[in-house]
């Protein structure tokens, strides 16, 4: 089947991608530096943990570490001079390279430890390697220390903060589309029978933990890359911004906005970066208990919410909201066909890659075959 | 099956096209600032360090955003304030989540103190200063409250917090933030940001105005290392120590706090054995401690071991080394009489190095004057020391996170009052006006040095035991006047920023050798 997007969904994408690059023309500098520029960054990273939790099966918690080794690098790389770090001073450009190898290539070697477990193995082994992430850098203060590497200035060609909006918005576009495009690829067709039923992919031939290794590794590069948004966005990277705490907002993040859906990468991090932007400013808000201090209170309230109504994120609860005003709409002008109608949706409701994907990555009852997963 | 399916992520798609028309019409506009990002401007001169400091007794407070605190004041008929602007658009870096989350509601009293005391302000709640202070101006520029930042002693926080002061809320001065690395990253952010004002809080790493250098931050307090200079002179040449063991918590303010030490004993001629850096968080220091010499192989020991990890390493040292003598210990200003309750009355003895403000023997008719100040503003403050309850606001006052908050608004003050409210020009004028000030402050005088950092006067103390209620009680026993930032030489912006070994231990000149001020019975004797 095609991932191509329906005629409706490229004009939707088209549109959205025309608004975002127009959005700078029409709206406060703040905004589309604090807000957007980061819904960006963060839905970036987001989509990888989609990524291998749709395609793979595969819960992450180590994406943000390799969105913060790129940080680490870069800063270790293209700093000339300063108290910590290797200050090596290299082009900014090679910097970047440097960067996205290096955090490729530690995902290679993590991804390749991590492939051999599932589930809810998986998802320790990935915490693990984020907690081992934030004491390296905390402790070699070769290349961090505690304080971290400040004074982090970006490529000439992104001096400009709108400039890193539109690379975040361009790199988002490829981002998505790519991850679509992996689904229909042998790979991604093979990653999607692996995430069903390893044990019958691998009776066929095909390597699983090859599979899930190179899975874990593209998704980190992408991370690498939203790292390197990042860190140019922020000017310095410290342990902190690895830790524990960030770590579950990128995967809170991805569940906000669904965990089945790239598109919810995105929007889960817009509706994160909103509520912690604004919240605070609404009116009366404070006298309801709801302050900064709240925030945290609050989006796990709204987690909660999104998880009781709907398990597949705001994108899902759209999705269902979609198909209800359609099915409203079939069954008006004629009853019996509105019937079979709402009928084909439920035998349909099985092929949704989302609800499989929340699981542990083995097969799952309501997943007859890899076909109806991947369109 | 899949043109519905495409058409539900269409669905999707038009979703967020929606919310985000919605979201751009009700953002847009012109901007009201043109204020850069740090990381596209800053200079590539700094290095990180310090967090900061003391004793993370309390839990988070129940802070919260002031409620519209302070409207411009009326400039009368002539309107235009010198400034020729809104005035003085404050923001604050407070702490309300994070190890010092419990200090938040101290840090903005501070400055809500100072407004109120130097700037005619009144207090918009009399139990919390959240709720920031109506009326406030000086020199007819008015000074209002646009914002408190919510930190959590990480950098990455309080950048996002400094930025929205600055650039969503427009603040032009902000005060604050609390912690050392959380201080180093608002210096760099204004070091970007010229036409913006900063006063530090009470950050104690040395960088940002030993390396950062941004000539719009100031800071009118001292650094960790500062507050335990003299301490070293005190043992060496009084207690006779000659060598000495130091365990400090293995991050930024734990390096900066020994290294004030070290530089301090060594530079008067002691020697450092050995030095011991557990992680930060450590519960069971007892395979630490086993690495420290024993009493009978070392002179003392030195401890920079903060919140409650404080009583765990001593607690693990009886266990390992045999019971307290306080006179073989000192420590920064983690020490406290509360160990004893704990640790028993063998910690008394232990001398204790300085923080902003002087431990509570020492009363002068300045510090009476404050601390009733403070107790008249409010009827209560839910400080941290009090646990986040309703208590006197003279017991918050008296530490020094609040006091190194009220420190700043004084001198926000006094410069409006140097510039006659002048704001205009990027600030220059007010900028060029609080290098040159000398604050005297109830607990000592308060210069800058040429990176706008503080020259303060400092406090070493000891825990003893006071033989009326046999409880253990800090009393000040030296105050060391004029110390800087630089330990004769020893710190600036060329060499590596405090670390597991540096500096090295070295004998020095130290500008305070010999001149330290004795108290007796808290009245300094010169």
């Amino acid at each position: 089947m095609s991932r191509r997007l329906a005629p409706g969904g490229t004009v939707a994408f088209v549109g959205l991608l025309v608004l975002l690059l127009a959005l700078p023309a029409v709206s406060s500098s703040y905004f589309v530096d604090f807000v957007m520029t980061r819904t960006m960054m963060l839905g970036l990273a987001a989509a990888t943990i989609v990524f291998l939790a749709k395609y793979g099966g595969m819960i992450s918690l180590a994406q943000l570490l390799f969105f913060g080794i790129a940080g680490f690098m870069y800063g270790n790389a293209a700093l000339e001079s300063g108290a910590r770090g290797l200050n090596l001073g290299w082009d900014p450009w090679v910097a970047v390279v440097f960067a996205l190898g290096v955090a490729t290539a530690v995902a290679l070697l993590l991804g390749a430890i991590a492939s051999r477990t599932t589930g809810i193995y998986f998802l320790m082994l990935t915490l693990v390697y984020g907690v081992i992430g934030f004491f390296f850098f905390a402790q070699v203060i070769t290349i961090s220390g505690p304080g971290g590497v400040t004074s982090i200035a970006p490529p000439d060609l992104f001096s400009e903060p709108v400039r890193l909006y539109y690379a975040g918005v361009v790199l988002s576009a490829l981002a998505y589309a790519g991850f679509r495009a992996i689904g229909g690829t042998p790979f991604g067709l093979a990653l999607q029978g692996i995430r069903d039923d390893p044990v019958r992919m691998a009776s066929l031939g095909f390597n699983v933990p090859l599979h899930r290794t190179l899975a874990f590794t593209a998704a980190a590069f992408v991370a690498a890359v939203a790292g390197l948004l990042n860190v140019w966005w922020n000017g310095q990277i410290d342990p902190a911004s690895v830790s524990i705490g960030p770590t579950l907002v990128l995967l809170i993040i991805a569940v906000i906005g669904g965990i089945s859906y790239f598109e919810g990468a995105w929007l889960g991090a817009f509706v994160y970066l909103l509520a912690n932007n604004y919240m605070r400013q609404l009116p009366l808000v404070d006298r309801i208990g709801i302050r900064e201090d709240r925030f945290n209170t609050v989006i796990g309230v709204l987690v909660l919410v999104i998880m009781v109504l709907s398990p597949e994120g705001l994108a899902g609860i759209a999705a269902k909201a979609g198909g209800s005003l359609r099915r409203t709409g079939r069954r008006s002008p004629s009853g019996p066909s509105a019937a079979a109608g709402t009928a084909g949706e439920r035998t349909e409701q099985p092929d949704r890659e989302p609800a499989r994907t929340t699981g542990t990555g083995e097969p799952s009852p309501a997943t007859p075959t890899t076909k109806g997963t991947v369109e | 099956m899949t043109s519905r399916r495409t058409a539900s992520r269409s669905l999707v798609v038009a979703s967020m096209l929606s919310i985000l028309v919605l979201l751009a019409a009700a953002c847009g506009g012109a901007d009201t600032t043109e204020s850069g990002t740090g990381a596209a401007t800053t200079d590539d001169t700094a290095e990180p360090t310090d967090a900061a400091e003391p004793t993370d007794t309390a839990e988070p407070t129940d802070a919260a955003e002031p409620t519209d605190a302070a409207e411009p004041t009326d400039t009368g008929e002539d309107g235009d304030t010198a400034a020729g602007d809104d005035g003085v658009r404050l923001g604050i870096l407070g702490e309300c989540e994070g190890p010092f989350g419990g200090f938040h509601e101290d840090v903005v009293g501070g400055v809500v103190l100072a407004m109120v005391t130097q700037a005619g302000a009144t207090t918009n709640s009399p139990t919390s200063a959240l709720d920031g202070f109506s009326d406030a101006s000086v020199a007819g520029t008015p000074i209002e409250v646009v914002g408190i930042g919510c930190g959590d002693d990480t950098p990455d926080t309080i950048i996002r917090e400094v930025r929205r002061l600055v650039e969503q809320l427009d603040a032009n001065v902000v005060i604050g933030p609390l912690s050392g690395d959380e201080g180093i990253a608002v210096a760099e952010y204004a070091s970007a940001n010229p036409e913006i004002t900063f006063l530090s809080g009470i950050a104690g790493s040395q960088e940002p105005t030993l390396e950062v250098q941004a000539p719009n931050y100031f800071r009118f307090h001292g650094d960790g290392a500062i507050w335990n200079a003299g301490l070293g002179d005190i043992l060496h040449n009084q207690e006779g120590w000659d060598t000495v063991a130091v365990i400090a918590d293995d991050y930024s303010f734990g390096h900066t706090s020994a290294a004030g030490f070290i530089a301090d004993f060594c530079g008067v001629g002691g020697e450092v054995v050995t030095r011991v850096f557990p992680p930060l968080g450590t519960t069971d220091y007892s395979s630490f401690v086993q690495q420290l010499p024993n009493p009978d192989e070392v002179d003392g020991y030195f401890w920079v071991v903060g919140g409650t990890g404080t009583q765990a390493a001593l607690e693990a040292f009886v266990n390992s080394k045999g019971d307290l003598t306080g006179d073989q210990h000192a420590g920064n200003l983690f020490f406290n009489p509360d160990l004893a309750s704990a640790l028993g009355p063998g910690i008394a003895g232990a001398y204790v190095g300085g923080f902003a403000t002087l431990p509570g023997d020492v009363q002068t008719p300045e510090i009476q004057e404050y601390l009733a100040s403070a107790d008249e503003t409010w009827e209560s403050l839910p400080g941290a020391l009090t646990g986040n309850e309703p208590g006197d606001p003279s017991i918050a006052a008296a530490f020094g996170f609040f006091y190194g908050y009220y420190s700043a608004g004084v001198a926000l003050v006094r410069g409006l009052e140097a510039v006659d409210g002048d704001i205009s020009g990027g600030q220059e004028a007010l900028q060029a006006a609080l290098s040159e000030l000398t604050l005297d402050l109830p607990y000592g005088q308060i210069s800058l040095d040429e990176n706008r950092s503080g020259i303060v006067d400092l406090g070493i103390s000891r825990l003893v035991l006071d033989e009326e209620t046999d409880e253990v009680v800090q009393e000040t026993v030296a105050i060391i006047p004029q110390v800087d930032q630089s330990f004769g030489g020893t710190f600036s912006d060329s060499t590596p920023p405090p670390g597991r070994d540096f500096p090295p231990c070295e004998e020095r000149d130290l500008p305070w050798e010999g001149n330290a001020i004795p108290v007796v019975d808290g009245v300094p004797q010169g």
